[in-house]
C-alpha cells in the first residue's frame, strides 16, 4: 500500500518560539524524564487504587489473613512478613486504630518514639502505606526526626576509581573520613582487584579518623568472605525486593537472605538490606501494585529477617520515582516508614538523580533537614566520573555547598569543612601507609611518584596508571594466601603507622563485643559504638533531641572563605 | 639425625627443602615447598616469606617447628632487571598519494582509472570522461549509487569510487555497472582532486596485481623511467593489499624513514665502544662482545637510548634504594622487534610495521644485610640459621641430584628477569648473569600483536593456543579437535584462545592462530635460545660450549612448554647433553638451590665427622 | 549525550512497512543473519527510546549485514518481549546460528542458536546510548560471526546522567511493550520495505 502525502505549498513552518521559552528549554531540569501515571502496572508513587485495604485477622497467635488475603493464599513475602516482621499479639490493638490517628503520633513531639514503636510494630504494610498516605512532606520530616534510631545523624561515602586504583581510593577514603563521613563504601569496575581496593579502603579509612568502616559491595559470597576476613568491616548490599517475581529472579527468597544475614550476624559483622522503590515496576512485574507499597513490603522484610538495618531510598532505581507525581515525597515516606518500624535507615540520596542543581538540592532536603542515621547511603566522596555506583546526587564539588547550607540553617549534615594542608597530609598518611601495607604484604609495589600525584589530585584521570597485571596477581594472591584483616594491622604496624594499626585493631575487636550488631551502630573517632542504645534519640519537641552545639556548632561554622570580623581584611579558617 | 631446611631466596619465588642429616652425612629428603618472595631478594623484608615457606616444607613432611635443627639459607644477591623499547623507523605518506590500508569489505573488483572528483561535483562532468569518484562523510549509500548511476547514463565513465564510510558493498550491489569500490577512507577530504588515479580491488582471497607492480603503475599513469623509478616505494608498500588507491600528485612519494635513535656506549673493563641503536639488534650484540666483560652502559643524553636507560635506572634505583648515578648497568640484550604504528600522512589510517630495537638491561646489586636478614629469622623462626655457599654453586649441587647428570655439568637458569648460567670447574663455580628472560618476551608479544595488555600477553607466552570453530570444539594449534559436553563461554566464540589453567581466555585481535604462534615462539627463541648461547658460551671452558657435558636447564621458565626444547634442540649441535632438570628426582626444574644448601651442608657434615674421626 | 540523534534535520525521512508473509522457518542458507523484532516495532512503536525511526534503525543493521556479503531475514516475535527470547529464536532459525534481536525502545543483542538463551555474544542494555553509527556496526558484527570471523565487541557505551533521564521511559516502554504479546502465536517472517517518504 502506497500512500502520497499531499504536498504543501508553502515551505513547513517552524512554529515561532519566544526566547524564554526557549531559555526554559534549554535548562537542565528538562533533561530529566517525567512519565505520567499508570497505576494498573504500578508505575505510581503512593497512591493507587490497585493497593490491598488494611486489616488483619490473628488467630490463636498466628495472623490468618492479612490485607485483605487469607492465609492459604499468601505468597512467600506476606507469609514471611506475617509470621516474622508483625508482632501479632500488638496487631489487634495497632491495627484498630485510624491511619490519622497514627499519623498524628508519628508527627506529635509529645508521643515519645517508644510509643510509636509500640504501636508500628503491629501494623501491616498496607496499614503502614495508609498511615503515611495522610501525611505531607512536612509531617514526614517531622516524624523522621523523632523516628530516626540514634540521636547523632551521620553520612556515608563512596570511595571508587574508575581505574580501581587501590592508592587513590585509599587516599579519598582518608579524606573523606577527614571531612565526617562514619561509614565508606566501595565497588570495582574489574571483579578481581576487589582484595586489593578493600585494603586500600581500610587502610585508608584510618587515616583521616580512627573508627571509619568500610565495606567493598560484591557478589555475596565473596563480599561475606572479606567480611569475614576482616578486610571489610561491615556490609550493605543484601538486595531484597517486593514481589515473588523479581525476588526469584535473583534465585532468591526472604528466608535465603536471612540465612546470609546469620552469617554475618555469627562472626559480630554489622550489616543492613539494601531495597528502593522502582525496583519491581522497573522489571515489569509489579503485580500491579504502587511502589511504596511493595517497598514496605521490603522494609517489612528487612525487619523479619531480624537485621539492623536497611539501606533505602529508591537507591539505583531513583529514576522511576523521580519521574513520576510524588514520587520523591515517595522516596521520604520510605526512609521514615524504615525508622518507623525501628531499622537503621541510610537514606539513598546516593545515585545520580537529575540534571538540576535544584532537583538534587530538593531530593536532598528531606533527609538532610529531619536527620538520618546516614544522611546519604553513598555521597560520591570522588568525582563521578569516578563513581563505579553509576554516579551519586553528590559528588566532591558539593562538598563547599554542603557546608553552607549546614551553617546556614543550623543543620547537622555530619560533614565539615576541612583546611587543604590537613587533607593534604591525610591523603599523603593514607598513600604512604598502603605502600607499607603492600610492601609488607609482598604485593605490588606503590611508588613515591604515585604517592606525590594522589596527593594532589581530583580524580584517576590525573593519576599515572598502574601495572595492572602485577596488581590482579597481588589480588590473587591476597585471596590464596589467606591474607586477614590482622596482616593489615601488622603491616601498618611494620610500615610505622602504629596508631593506624591501633585503630583498625579496633575496629577489629568490635566484631568480638558484638556492639556493632546494635541498631544503627557506629563507631567514634575514639573507638567506641554509638547506637540506639547509648545514644537513643530522645527528640520530644522544640528544645530537645539532637541539636548541633559547642565545639560542633563552632566546626560548622568554618567554610572556606569566611571574612573575620576582627579584621575585615582577612579571612578566618 | 637432625632436621634442617635449606632456603632458597629468588628473586620472585622463594623455595625450601626439608631433609633429614644423619651423623654421617646421609640425608633423607623429606618435602619441598615453594612461595613468593616478600620484598626485594635479600633484605629483611624476606623474612615473612621464608617463614611461611619454611612451615609449609615442615607441614608438607609432618614434622613440629620445635623439631627444626637449621635454617641454611643462600647467600642472595639480587639481580634487577628493566626494559624498554624504541622504535627506529617510520613510514610517511607525502602529497596522499596513496591510500593503502586494508578493509575488510572493498566493493567491486578490477582496475579503474581516471580523474578524481568529488561525488557532488559529478553533475558537472562531461560526458565521456573517465572519473574517480570520491564520496565524502556523510553521503548515504543510496543517494552515493543513486548519484553514480546517473552520471553514467549521461556517459560519464566513472570507473572507480572512493568512500568514506564502511559503504562499499552497499554502494557497489545498487550500480547498473559494478566498479571497483575502496572505502573507509577516514580522511577522505584530503585526498587530491582533479588528478590522475587508478582504484583497484582483487577478487576475495587474492591480492592486488597492477598497483603492487612498479610497471604497472607505470602503464597506468604512462610514466617515464625516471618517473618510474620515483614511484617504485609506492607500489613496494601496496604488496599483499586487497585493495589499493594511487593518485598521481606532482611530488608524491613514500619515504621509509629511520629514527635516529642515539648511541649507546658500552663500557668494558678494557675498552669502551659505541653503536648506533638504529644499527640493529645483531650490531648491538656483537659490540657487546668485543667490550665483554660490561662494566656499564651509557646512552647519548636526550637521544630515544639515553632515555631508555635513564627509565631503567630510575626503575632500579627506586627498587634498590641505590641512588641512580650508583646503578651500573652489567649487561644488555639487544632484540630486534616491530610496532604497528599508523603511518605519518595516511589517509585511511594505514599501519606500517616499523622495526623497533627491545632493550633489557641488568644490574648487579651489592650483596644485601644477609647477617641482619639471618638475625631477624633467628628471632622469627627459633632456630639456628646458617648463610650457605655461593647461589651458583649451591644451584650446581642441587642440579646434580637430576637423575643421570654427572660432572661437567652446567646449570642454565631460566627466571623473569634473568637468564643465568653456571658451570662446575676445579675450583668452586664460574657464573653469569645475562639480561633478558621471560618478561622480555612477555613484553616482545604484548607490542608485536599490538595487545596493550600485558596479562594477556604473559598467559600467550605460557599457554597454547586454540581456535573455537564452534560452542562445541576447539581447534588446537597443533591442528587437533577438542570437544566439550558443554557450551564453551559466549565470548570465546569464533575467537583465537589462550588456554590457560583457569580456563579459556580470548584474544581480542584480527591476528589468526599461526600468527600469534609465530610470534610467541620467535619471541621465546629470540630471548631464550639466544641467551642460552651466550650464558652457555661464557662459562664454557674456553668459550667452547663444546667443553660442556650436561647441560641441566632450570627455573621457572623451564617449566614452559616449548622453551626446553628449543634451547635442547639450540645445544644439541654442539654435542651437548641438555634437558629440563629434575632436581631430587622428584621437583623438576625447581628446589635446586634449596636442596644444594642441603647437599652441601649435609658434606660439611660428613667431613667434620671424618675429621674428628682421624686417629692421631 | 544521545538526544543528538533523535533530531535529524535535513535527513530524509524514510517509512517502514513490514507485512507478515507467513511462519518464520529455519533458514539452509549459512551464510544468512535472522534479525528477529519485539512485538510491537515498527507497529504500534514507530521509534527507539530516543526518537530514532524504526525504518533507520532497521536499514542500518540490513546495511551492516550486506556490506559483509552476508544475506539477512527479518522475523518478528510475537510470543515474547524479552529480549534474550528474540535474539535466541532468531539465532536457531538462521542457518548460519546468528540472530540478532532488537526491542522497540532499541535495546539490542547478538545471539547465537547453541548459547544458553540467557547468555549472549553482545549486549547493548543501554537503549538511550544506541545510535544509527551502532546499528549499522551491530549488523556488521553479526555477518561477520556468521562468517565464522572474529569481530571485535562494538564497544558499549555508559552514561551516569542517563539514569535521570530514561530510566522511567524505559521502564513504561518495556511494560507497554509486553501487552502486545500473544502468548501462543509463532514467529512471522517479515518483507521488509523502506522508502524515502514523499516530502513536499
Amino acid at each position: 500500500m502506497s500512500t502520497r502525502s499531499t504536498a504543501r505549498p508553502q515551505a513547513p513552518a517552524v512554529p515561532r518560539r519566544s526566547k524564554r521559552t526557549e531559555i526554559l528549554e534549554n535548562r537542565p531540569v528538562n533533561l530529566d524524564g517525567f512519565v505520567e501515571e499508570w497505576p494498573e502496572v504500578g508505575m505510581v508513587a503512593m497512591d493507587s487504587p490497585y493497593d490491598p485495604r488494611p486489616g488483619v485477622r490473628v488467630r490463636d497467635g498466628v495472623i490468618v489473613e492479612m490485607d485483605g488475603r487469607e492465609r492459604k493464599d499468601f505468597d512467600f513475602l506476606d507469609q514471611f512478613i506475617a509470621d516474622h516482621a508483625i508482632d501479632a499479639e500488638a496487631a489487634g490493638r495497632a491495627m484498630a486504630l485510624s491511619a490519622v490517628e497514627i499519623a498524628h503520633l508519628l508527627v506529635d513531639p509529645k508521643v515519645s518514639r517508644r510509643d510509636v514503636l509500640a504501636v508500628s510494630c503491629g501494623l501491616t504494610p498496607a496499614k503502614l502505606l495508609e498511615v503515611v498516605k495522610t501525611m505531607n512532606v512536612v509531617e514526614m520530616m517531622m516524624a523522621l526526626q523523632k523516628m530516626r534510631a540514634r540521636r547523632t545523624p551521620a553520612n556515608q561515602g563512596h570511595s571508587t576509581s574508575a581505574r580501581d586504583n587501590p592508592v587513590q581510593v585509599a587516599a579519598d577514603a582518608a579524606e573523606a573520613g577527614l571531612r565526617g563521613f562514619r561509614e565508606l563504601e566501595t565497588t570495582l569496575g574489574v571483579v578481581r582487584y576487589a582484595p586489593l581496593v578493600a585494603i586500600a579502603l581500610q587502610v585508608g579509612a584510618q587515616a583521616g579518623k580512627p573508627g571509619v568502616l568500610t565495606q567493598c559491595a560484591l557478589e555475596e559470597a565473596t563480599e561475606l568472605e572479606l567480611g569475614m576476613r576482616g578486610i571489610t568491616g561491615y556490609a550493605e548490599t543484601i538486595s531484597v525486593y517486593g514481589t515473588e517475581a523479581v525476588f526469584c529472579d535473583g534465585d532468591d527468597t526472604p528466608w535465603s537472605k536471612a540465612f546470609l544475614a546469620s552469617a554475618y550476624a555469627s562472626r559480630g559483622i554489622k550489616m543492613r538490606f539494601t531495597s528502593g522503590t522502582g525496583s519491581e515496576v522497573q522489571m515489569g512485574n509489579a503485580e500491579g501494585r504502587s511502589m511504596l507499597y511493595l517497598e514496605i513490603r521490603c522494609i517489612l522484610v528487612a525487619k523479619g529477617a531480624g537485621v539492623q538495618g536497611l539501606q533505602n531510598g529508591s537507591i539505583s532505581c531513583i529514576g522511576v520515582p523521580g519521574a513520576v507525581p510524588s514520587g520523591i515525597r515517595a522516596v521520604l515516606a520510605e526512609n521514615l516508614v524504615a525508622s518507623t518500624v525501628d531499622l537503621e535507615c541510610a537514606s539513598g540520596n546516593d545515585q545520580s538523580f537529575s540534571h538540576s542543581d535544584m532537583r538534587r538540592t530538593a531530593r536532598l532536603m528531606p533527609q538532610l533537614l529531619p536527620g538520618t542515621d546516614f544522611i546519604c547511603s553513598g555521597y560520591s566522596a570522588v568525582p563521578n566520573y569516578d563513581n563505579m555506583f553509576a554516579g551519586s546526587n553528590l559528588d566532591p564539588e558539593d562538598f563547599d555547598d554542603w557546608n553552607a547550607i549546614q551553617r546556614d540553617l543550623q543543620v547537622d549534615g555530619a560533614l565539615r569543612h576541612v583546611p587543604e594542608a590537613e587533607i593534604l597530609a591525610a591523603r599523603s598518611r593514607a598513600a604512604r601507609a598502603l605502600q607499607g601495607v603492600f610492601a609488607h604484604l609482598g604485593l605490588a609495589p606503590i611508588t613515591d611518584r604515585e604517592i606525590e600525584a594522589v596527593i594532589y589530585s581530583h580524580g584517576s584521570k590525573e593519576l599515572p596508571p598502574r601495572d595492572v597485571l602485577e596488581d590482579l596477581k597481588s589480588a590473587q594472591s591476597v585471596m590464596d594466601r589467606g591474607v586477614t584483616g590482622l596482616d593489615i594491622v601488622k603491616g601498618l604496624e611494620a610500615g610505622g603507622f602504629p596508631d593506624m594499626a591501633e585503630a583498625l585493631l579496633g575496629v577489629l575487636r568490635q566484631r568480638v563485643s558484638g556492639d556493632l550488631l546494635h541498631t544503627s551502630a557506629i563507631l567514634t573517632p575514639e573507638l567506641t559504638t554509638l547506637s540506639a542504645v547509648n545514644d537513643a534519640n530522645d527528640y520530644a519537641g522544640p528544645g530537645s533531641g539532637y541539636r548541633p552545639s559547642g565545639a560542633r556548632w563552632e566546626e560548622m561554622k568554618r567554610l572556606r572563605h569566611v571574612v573575620s570580623a576582627r579584621n575585615p581584611e582577612q579571612e578566618v579558617g | 639425625m637432625s632436621l634442617v631446611v635449606g632456603v632458597d631466596i629468588g628473586n620472585s619465588t622463594t623455595e625450601a627443602c626439608a631433609t633429614l642429616v644423619g651423623e654421617h652425612g646421609e640425608m633423607t629428603f623429606l618435602s619441598g615447598a615453594l612461595g613468593g618472595t616478600t620484598g626485594v631478594k635479600g633484605t629483611v623484608e624476606n623474612v615473612s616469606g621464608v617463614v611461611e615457606v619454611v612451615r609449609r616444607a615442615l607441614a608438607a613432611a609432618g614434622r613440629d617447628p620445635a623439631d627444626l635443627a637449621a635454617v641454611l639459607v643462600n647467600e642472595a644477591t639480587p639481580v634487577i632487571s628493566g626494559l624498554a623499547m624504541e622504535t627506529i623507523t617510520e613510514t610517511i605518506i607525502t602529497e596522499s598519494t596513496m591510500i593503502g590500508h586494508n578493509p575488510d569489505t572493498p566493493g567491486g573488483a578490477g582496475l579503474g582509472v581516471g580523474t578524481t572528483v568529488a561525488f557532488a561535483g559529478l553533475p558537472d562532468c562531461a560526458a565521456g570522461s573517465a572519473v574517480i569518484c570520491v564520496v565524502g562523510a556523510g553521503v548515504d549509500f543510496e543517494d552515493a549509487a543513486a548519484g553514480i548511476n546517473a552520471a553514467t547514463l549521461r556517459g560519464v565513465r566513472v570507473t572507480g569510487v572512493v568512500a568514506h564510510a564502511d559503504d562499499a558493498n552497499l554502494i557497489a550491489n545498487r550500480l547498473r555497472e559494478p566498479v571497483p569500490v575502496v572505502d573507509e577512507v577516514t580522511l577522505v577530504d584530503r585526498v587530491p582532486l582533479g588528478m590522475r588515479a587508478a582504484v583497484e580491488v582483487a577478487e576475495q582471497g587474492r591480492t592486488i596485481r597492477t598497483l603492487s607492480n612498479v610497471y604497472g603503475i607505470a602503464t597506468v599513469f604512462e610514466l617515464d623511467p625516471e618517473q618510474t623509478r620515483l614511484i617504485a616505494p609506492v607500489a613496494r608498500a601496496l604488496v599483499g593489499n586487497r585493495s589499493a588507491v594511487v593518485v598521481r600528485t606532482p611530488a608524491g612519494d613514500i619515504a621509509d624513514r629511520r629514527i635516529p635513535a642515539g648511541t649507546l656506549t658500552l663500557i668494558g673493563e678494557q675498552t669502551k665502544r659505541s653503536v648506533e641503536m638504529d644499527a640493529g639488534a645483531a650490531e648491538i650484540m656483537d659490540t657487546l662482545r668485543r667490550v665483554r666483560p660490561l662494566v656499564d652502559a651509557a646512552g647519548e643524553p636526550g637521544t630515544h637510548v639515553g632515555g631508555m636507560l635513564a627509565r631503567v635506572r630510575d626503575t632500579m634505583s627506586e627498587l634498590t634504594e641505590m641512588p641512580v648515578d650508583g646503578v651500573r648497568i652489567q649487561d644488555v640484550l639487544a632484540v630486534d622487534t616491530f610496532v604497528p604504528q599508523r603511518i605519518t600522512g595516511g589517509l585511511a589510517g594505514e599501519f606500517a610495521l616499523e622495526s623497533a630495537v627491545a632493550l633489557a638491561a641488568m644490574v648487579r646489586t651489592s650483596k644485601g644485610p644477609m647477617e641482619l636478614l639471618a638475625e631477624r629469622l633467628r628471632a622469627a623462626l627459633g632456630c639456628e640459621v646458617l648463610i650457605g655457599g655461593v647461589e651458583a654453586d649451591m644451584a650446581l649441587l642441587g642440579a646434580l641430584t637430576t637423575p643421570g647428570t654427572d660432572r661437567p655439568l652446567a646449570i642454565l637458569d631460566l627466571g623473569g628477569g634473568s637468564t643465568d648460567a653456571a658451570v662446575s670447574s676445579g675450583d668452586g663455580a664460574h657464573s653469569v648473569h645475562l639480561a633478558g628472560a621471560g618478561d622480555l618476551v612477555t613484553n616482545l608479544i604484548d607490542s608485536e600483536l599490538g595487545l596493550d595488555n600485558l596479562e594477556l600477553a604473559e598467559e600467550i607466552k605460557k599457554f597454547p593456543l586454540a581456535k573455537a570453530e564452534s560452542f562445541f570444539h576447539i581447534r588446537m594449534e597443533d591442528g587437533t579437535a577438542r570437544f566439550f559436553q558443554e557450551p564453551l563461554p559466549a565470548d570465546a566464540f569464533a575467537r583465537v584462545l589462550v588456554l590457560t589453567d583457569a580456563g579459556m581466555h580470548p584474544i581480542p585481535t584480527r591476528h589468526g592462530v599461526e600468527k600469534i604462534r609465530e610470534v610467541r615462539r620467535s619471541a621465546k627463541h629470540r630471548v631464550f635460545v639466544v641467551n642460552a648461547l651466550r650464558a652457555l658460551e661464557q662459562v664454557a671452558p674456553g668459550g667452547d660450549i663444546r667443553h660442556l657435558g650436561f647441560v641441566v636447564v632450570l627455573g621457572g621458565s623451564a617449566l614452559d612448554f616449548e622453551i626446553p626444547d628449543m634451547i635442547s634442540e639450540a645445544v644439541a649441535a654442539f654435542g651437548v647433553v641438555s634437558g629440563t632438570g629434575n632436581v631430587r628426582g622428584t621437583e623438576g626444574p625447581r628446589n635446586a638451590v634449596a636442596t644444594g644448601l642441603v647437599v652441601s651442608h649435609a658434606a660439611a657434615r660428613a667431613v667434620m665427622e671424618r675429621a674428628l674421626h682421624i686417629p692421631r | 549525550m544521545a538526544d543528538t540523534v533523535a533530531a535529524r534535520d535535513g535527513a530524509a525521512s524514510r517509512t517502514l512497512s513490514l507485512v507478515e508473509k507467513g511462519p518464520a522457518l529455519p533458514g539452509r542458507r549459512s551464510d544468512e543473519v535472522v534479525i528477529g523484532v519485539s512485538p510491537a516495532f515498527g507497529a504500534f512503536f514507530s521509534r527507539t527510546i530516543v526518537d530514532i525511526p524504526h525504518a533507520d534503525v532497521l536499514r542500518e543493521l540490513l546495511a551492516g549485514v550486506e556490506e559483509q556479503g552476508v544475506q539477512a531475514r527479518v522475523i518478528r516475535l510475537r510470543s515474547s518481549a524479552d529480549l534474550a527470547v528474540i535474539a535466541h529464536t532468531a539465532a536457531k532459525l538462521s542457518g548460519s546460528g546468528i540472530g540478532i534481536g532488537i526491542l522497540s525502545r532499541g535495546t539490542t543483542m547478538i545471539h547465537q542458536k547453541d548459547l544458553l538463551r540467557l547468555s549472549n555474544l553482545e549486549l547493548f542494555p543501554q537503549a538511550p546510548l544506541m545510535d544509527l553509527e551502532t546499528f549499522r556496526r551491530i549488523g556488521r558484527n553479526a555477518a561477520r560471526y556468521a562468517k565464522g570471523e572474529s569481530p571485535e565487541p562494538v564497544p558499549s557505551r555508559n552514561d551516569y546522567m542517563a539514569r535521570p533521564r530514561w530510566q522511567a521511559k524505559a521502564a513504561l516502554l518495556h511494560i507497554k511493550e509486553t501487552g502486545f504479546v500473544q502468548p501462543d502465536a509463532g514467529p512471522v517472517e517479515l518483507d521488509v520495505l523502506i522508502r524515502l517518504a514523499d516530502a513536499g
